[in-house]
């Protein structure tokens, strides 16, 4: 994925579109944006950062996995599946960039509504949650491994997919195809022609923590990488 | 000697049975690239790997409890 | 060599009221803990404290983890002894050798409780381990070599260390008799089956050296190869861990120790050498350690990452600074009565054991101080600074944990006993 930073208004439309189509329960955030002010008034400046999960090439979160439930894919994808994920959450304390969420309780107690609430149920037609994708519950990829969506199990920890159930129908993921602005570019960064090895090679880019070694595939163009003077304003303070 | 002989066996066939199940059947080392980085090749082997570590220590359970030949024990260790 | 033993030794098979009130004490709170755990199962982890890093601020390895490391930490140990007492043939030691074998074993069996205890699945954590763990990830060493491997091998060694105690109570008629004799299967005390069995003990504990070494460092690994943790990523974390799970266990070693001596029929047999020896290595175990500790402080003084220098000054002045600074006076305090116990050469029982309790507390803190801040403080992107509280759960889950080790304790020395036999004319 390539993003530009100059075109990011902070909008956090990503992040809702995310949400509603992994089915992420409350306080879960995979797609997540900083909101970042620098510098002294009058010479502030504000600006956003998208950040998914990078699906590194050297992924610390896949080399600690015990039992391999955190894999990384031939086409790149770093997945979870939350059959055989034993919840030790090694993964989440492995990852630099802090994006790994955990099922903390039942995910059906997590929704922000009560949607069995009568008075809730009549708007919603009945179904709970109402966003609930279909093709979350189907296995993916020739391994045929159950590694989609948000709120599967009690006890697992799952993170941005990039929607792999999308791209393995050949669309985008959700928070690329809802940006009103297109600031994020989905695509094969091994073929010169798609849109995001153009706009990565128009423009001088970076990765985040690219120190670490992690060999993130998540590239920025435009602006620059957070640093000490970058402070989170707005940061989402959500917690279970 | 055949105590000697079956407690020294035990001991290789351990540690030999260890270092197959982690080198060999085990998910295999290296910069994960692929799905096959976080597959065992052969299911269990991890349990083949702790089998091996049990199989050493349960030498030194055969090798004091292993009954003498009926009759006579022979001096030997 | 042939007389009956009327009585069996050390309040074998004599359960006195006190020791019955004890352990009902115990088996409340290892209830209370047990109830905490079955929430946790039912609920989810929901109620502990903990929470994910970034952008919840929290904590996501607490207590629980803490506690592995440390239970780990002790079981230490009981290996130490039983090596130090056949390959370095301290045999004075030889009357403190079977409290310490089985402090080994309960420590790890409460090691792999807390594991269970931190895992989300736990129990398509244990299917799943031993089918598809992977040797890359560094809990492959602490699922196998720790809580597999060395909890086997200890449990061999406390068994066939006992054979020759098992043979002589099993002369005494009586309920537990049955249990003796199977735990000899057919010792009897010749020169030939005793050369066996010192040999046989001689190479287990060999064996079980590179184990523990093994087993604490790959413990140290699980945090040292964390690139992304500053505070965690450090090549100290291996060689510390073996050391600190020195302190703890010797010094909970000596705890043990004077209670049997207090309260065990006989139990003078533990004599003040014993305890002098024991002081004496808890004292070069402590140096060592505070050796780590004053390196790791001063280089992440002197200079550091900017995330480092968050963690940091977390420990030293921030949050979580009433823990360091307490730590360290638990393990300084405790140094200073050991040094002057060693140029005296001797001392009251009393300072031992606040000794042992002292470095113990410390080394709860300095796991708990490894664990948690690089989670809450110094995250690599700007998230700001998280919080943990473990909540009650975690509290009774962990005082369960205490008090089912000291049931089991309490349990073992009434089965079986506690010291090893009078030895006669040592082989």
């Amino acid at each position: 994925m390539v993003i530009d930073l100059d075109r990011c208004t902070g909008c956090r439309g990503c992040m809702e579109a995310c949400k509603i189509e992994n089915n992420t329960p409350q306080a879960t955030f995979w797609m997540y944006v900083f909101r970042f002010e620098e510098g002294e008034y009058p010479g502030t400046k504000v600006w956003f950062m998208p950040r998914p999960c990078m699906h590194c090439d050297n992924a610390p979160c896949v080399k600690v996995c015990p039992v391999g439930a955190r894999y990384k894919r031939e086409d790149g994808i770093v997945a979870t599946d939350w059959d055989r994920c034993i919840g030790c959450r090694y993964c989440e304390v492995a990852c630099p960039y802090g994006v790994n969420t955990f099922n903390w309780t039942h995910p059906e107690e997590q929704y922000y509504l009560d949607w069995q609430d009568p008075g809730v149920a009549s708007t919603t037609g009945g179904s709970v949650p109402p966003w609930s994708n279909p093709d979350l519950e189907l296995p993916y990829g020739p391994e045929e491994r159950r590694i989609a969506g948000g709120g599967r199990n009690k006890g697992v920890i799952e993170k941005c997919t990039f929607c792999v159930q999308r791209v393995e129908k050949g669309l985008d993921p959700a928070c690329v195809v809802s940006c009103p602005v297109k600031a994020l570019v989905f695509g094969d960064l091994d073929d010169p022609d798609s849109a995001a090895s153009k706009l990565l090679a128009s423009r001088h880019s970076f990765t985040l923590l690219e120190e670490v070694g992690t060999e993130p595939r998540v590239h920025y163009v435009g602006g620059h990488p957070p640093h000490s003077e970058s402070k989170q304003v707005e940061a989402v303070e959500a917690r279970v | 000697m055949k105590r000697r002989v079956i407690t020294l066996l035990m001991v290789a066939a351990g540690f030999g049975l260890q270092a197959i199940a982690y080198l060999f059947l085990a998910a295999p080392l290296g910069i994960p690239s692929a799905v096959r980085f976080s597959n065992p090749r052969v299911p269990f082997a991890p349990a083949l790997f702790i089998l091996g570590v049990i199989l050493v220590f349960l030498a030194g359970v055969v090798y004091e409890l292993m009954p003498d030949r009926a009759g006579r024990s022979t001096g030997e260790g | 060599m042939a007389e009956q033993i009327a009585t069996l030794p050390y309040g074998v098979g004599r359960a006195s009221a006190r020791w019955k009130l004890l352990v009902a004490f115990l088996a409340g709170i290892a209830i209370l803990g047990w109830y905490g755990w079955y929430l946790e199962i039912r609920r989810g982890m929901i109620v502990t404290g903990l929470r994910n890093i970034g952008p919840m601020g929290g904590a996501t390895w607490g207590f629980d983890v803490g506690f592995v490391v440390y239970w780990a930490g002790v079981s230490f140990a009981g290996i130490t002894m039983a090596a130090v007492i056949r390959i370095a043939k301290l045999r004075q030691l030889r009357p403190i050798a079977r409290m310490a074998e089985a402090l080994t074993v309960v420590a790890l069996i409460l090691a792999t409780f807390a594991i269970m205890y931190d895992l989300g699945q736990p129990f398509r954590g244990i299917i799943n381990l031993f089918r598809y763990a992977r040797p890359q990830s560094p809990f492959f060493g602490t699922f196998t070599l720790v809580i597999s491997g060395y909890l086997f091998a200890s449990a061999v060694y406390l068994y066939l260390d006992g054979r020759r105690d098992a043979a002589i109570c099993a002369r005494t008629p009586g309920r537990l008799q049955w249990f003796h004799r199977l735990w000899a299967a057919g010792y009897r005390d010749t020169p030939l089956e005793r050369e066996r069995h010192e040999r046989a003990g001689f190479w287990l504990a060999v064996a079980i050296v590179p184990l523990l070494v093994t087993a604490n460092a790959t413990l140290g690994f699980v945090f040292g190869l964390q690139v992304g943790r500053p505070g965690w990523y450090s090549a100290l974390q291996a060689p510390a861990f073996v050391l600190l799970a020195g302190v703890s266990g010797i010094g909970m070693l000596i705890g043990i120790a004077a209670v049997v001596r207090r309260t065990v029929a006989d139990g003078e047999r533990l004599s003040d050498d014993v305890f002098r020896w024991l002081g004496n290595a808890l004292m070069f175990l402590l140096l060592g350690y505070l050796y780590f500790m004053v390196v790791e402080l001063l280089t992440n003084v002197y200079t550091g990452s900017e995330r480092e220098r968050e963690v940091t000054a977390a420990l030293l002045s921030g949050r979580y600074a009433w823990i360091y600074w307490g730590s360290v006076a638990l393990f300084v305090i405790p140094l200073a009565l050991l040094i002057v116990r060693y140029f005296r050469r001797g001392g009251g029982l009393a300072t031992l054991v606040a000794s042992g309790i002292m470095v113990n507390l410390a080394a709860i803190g300095k796991r708990f101080l490894i664990v948690v801040p690089s989670q809450t403080h110094g995250t690599l992107l700007p998230y700001g600074t998280g919080s943990y509280v473990p909540t009650w759960v975690e509290w009774a889950e962990m005082a369960g944990l205490f008090a089912f080790g000291a049931l089991l304790l309490a349990l073992f020395a009434k089965l079986f006993p506690i010291m090893p036999i009078g030895e006669r004319d040592d082989a």
